[in-house]
């Protein structure tokens, strides 16, 4: 099988705010599809992401995206013009209804034709289901619903690089579901990078999976190849395994250990989230698959 | 029905060449009056008929703009331009009712007193807070997505900016219009009202939009101190005519550095995420 042609890739990528370094030396790389991209709260996410969203530039190294360079204007614009962004808390004007923010962000995103901009606005929504309420006020939307008005507002222009921070954070199972539905449809033919911590999302989406930590990248291949660092490194036993790195008691009264197992342990089937949690253990420097 | 749409508005919508705002009259009275759309009908072709219907359609579900974009509508000012202003938050009614409390309490303080120096150092204080609070993430709920917008963040805060100066402006111009008593001298705000917004503006590229504002207030305040403690019953050197002039070279140089750095608000270079909860 043929590789999929790299769309972005980061070389060195270093940012400080203070004293912290948010980034150290960050290199990555991107292909069509959806790319997950795991972390600890504090590790980095949302500063890789704002900087691959051309918010914040960085302090050392650089990257391209669909083939813009954002350190020039004229790559930066070229790129934004392909570029959706979900932040991690996205903000709305309380007082407008869904059809008026995705219609203002679609102004931002340069579409200034009435018509035109109008009849996006109706497809986007549309997009994520959302025709039936578009005159609604945000403030009377749950927040299932404001997630995808954010998503909706991302997606006009049919942007091919789609950069979405945490977006199933605060989710009931349901609407983290349907949100999944519509991420997995948005990476048809699309560069995604979905920044979650949350394994099942990238479990279930995901063709590839970057791990941050610390501001570094501590692996970078496909979910199955994580879940596979974990092979013969998860068992079972009766009471927590001190040896274990992570343990916890499981629905049947069993406790799952991950870690390095004792002679003759009871091996179990890694999970993404074994492969993860070693992965964090590990040392400080990068990994690939 | 009081009215009906005009023969030439009619035969302008058909071709879909009728302009905002009389398309939108047009659109709200057609889904209301038959008579209407049954000239519509008779005066066009069927297949103009059907694009004219989708559109009608598409403006059923189109957003109605509110008093404040209706007015900046009939002023000239194009839709999307207008739309991108009604986002702004000090343009909103409730600050722009809490500016003009805080300018008639002004007034009224200084008509009593009998001086207009709190009139005078407050006014170019208001554009300058206006103009801080109309960017930013701290009053700008889109401000993460406006920052990756193809739209050029300088020309966003330009839009911005000039809506809100001359809103400032306005408000000022109409207390100076309540101090008659004072002639030309109640003016003397004009040009330190924008020489500090300059400044302020001009100083946000490097220091943001909250310390560069506050540091260009401050220094207001502490001129004003000065001036005051030295004019000895005299009028405090910046409202004389020397002090005008160095207010209006200063507005000149600050803009001519606004526009050297305009690139910085395009980058995120401008300081707005420095104080945010990364990473």
């Amino acid at each position: 099988m043929t590789p999929a042609p790299t769309t972005l890739t980061a070389s060195g990528l270093t940012l400080r705010y203070g004293g912290t370094r948010a980034l150290d030396d960050v290199s990555l790389s991107l292909t069509r599809g959806v790319t997950g991209l795991l972390g600890p709260n504090g590790a980095g996410k949302t500063t890789l992401l704002r900087v691959l969203a051309t918010a914040v530039p960085p302090d050392g190294g650089g990257f391209r995206a669909l083939g813009h360079d954002p350190r020039t204007s004229a790559g930066r614009l070229a790129l934004r013009r392909e570029l959706g962004y979900l932040p991690q808390t996205p903000g709305f004007h309380p007082d407008f209804t869904a059809f008026e923010f995705v219609d203002y962000v679609a102004i931002l995103k340069e579409l200034t034709d009435r018509g035109a901009r109008h009849r996006e606005v109706r497809r986007v929504l549309e997009a994520v289901d959302l025709s039936e309420v578009r005159g609604k006020r945000i403030k009377r939307l749950s927040g299932g619903m404001r997630q995808r008005v954010a998503l909706a507002a991302a997606l006009v222009g049919d942007p091919g690089f789609l950069v979405l921070d945490e977006p199933t954070v605060g989710l009931d199972p349901e609407q983290r579901m349907r949100f999944r539905e519509l991420v997995a449809e948005a990476g048809e033919g699309r560069t995604v990078l979905l920044s979650t911590h949350q394994t099942e999302d990238v479990a279930m989406l995901c063709h590839r999976v970057v791990v941050l930590a610390h501001g570094r990248v501590r692996f970078e291949g496909t979910p199955a190849e994580l879940t596979a660092r974990a092979a013969g490194r998860v068992w079972s036993s009766a009471r927590r395994d001190p040896a274990a790195r992570a343990g916890w008691r499981t629905g049947t009264g069993t406790f799952r250990n991950v870690g390095d197992p004792p002679e003759g342990a009871d091996l179990l089937e890694p999970t993404l989230e074994d492969g993860y949690l070693l992965t964090l253990d590990g040392d400080s420097a990068a990994v690939t698959a | 029905m009081t009215w009906h749409v005009a023969e030439e508005d009619l035969r302008a919508y058909a071709r879909g060449e009728l302009a905002p705002p009389s398309l939108w009259s047009a659109d709200t009275h057609l889904t209301a009056c038959a008579q209407c759309r049954a000239r519509l009908a008779g005066a066009t072709e069927p297949a103009v008929l059907d694009a004219g219907w989708e559109r009608l359609d598409a403006e059923l579900d189109a957003p109605r703009p509110g008093p404040f974009e209706r007015v900046l509508l009939r002023l000239g000012v194009a839709d999307h331009t207008a739309r991108l202003l009604t986002a702004t938050p000090v343009l909103r009614r409730s600050w722009l009712l809490a500016v003009l409390s805080l300018l008639m309490m002004t007034v009224l303080v200084v008509r009593v007193a009998d001086t207009p120096g709190l009139f005078l150092a407050l006014a170019p204080l208001l554009p300058l807070a206006g103009v801080a609070l109309s960017f930013g993430p701290s009053l700008d709920p889109t401000f993460e997505m406006a920052v990756v917008a193809p739209l050029h963040g300088f020309r966003l805060l330009m839009i911005r900016t000039v809506a809100v100066l001359t809103t400032g402006l306005v408000c000022n111009g109409l207390a100076t219009l309540a101090l008659p008593g004072y002639g030309l001298s109640a003016l003397a705000w004009l040009l330190p009202a924008l020489a500090l917004t300059a400044t302020g503006l001009a100083l946000s590229a490097r220091l943001g939009p909250v310390l560069a504002p506050a540091l260009v207030g401050g220094g207001w305040l502490a001129l004003l101190l000065v001036a005051t403690t030295r004019a000895d019953g005299h009028t405090p050197v910046p409202f004389t005519a020397a002090g005008q002039s160095a207010a209006a070279g200063l507005a000149a140089l600050a803009t001519v550095l606004l526009v050297q750095s305009r690139d910085r608000f395009d980058t995120g270079r401008a300081g707005h995420f420095a104080g945010g909860d990364l990473p």
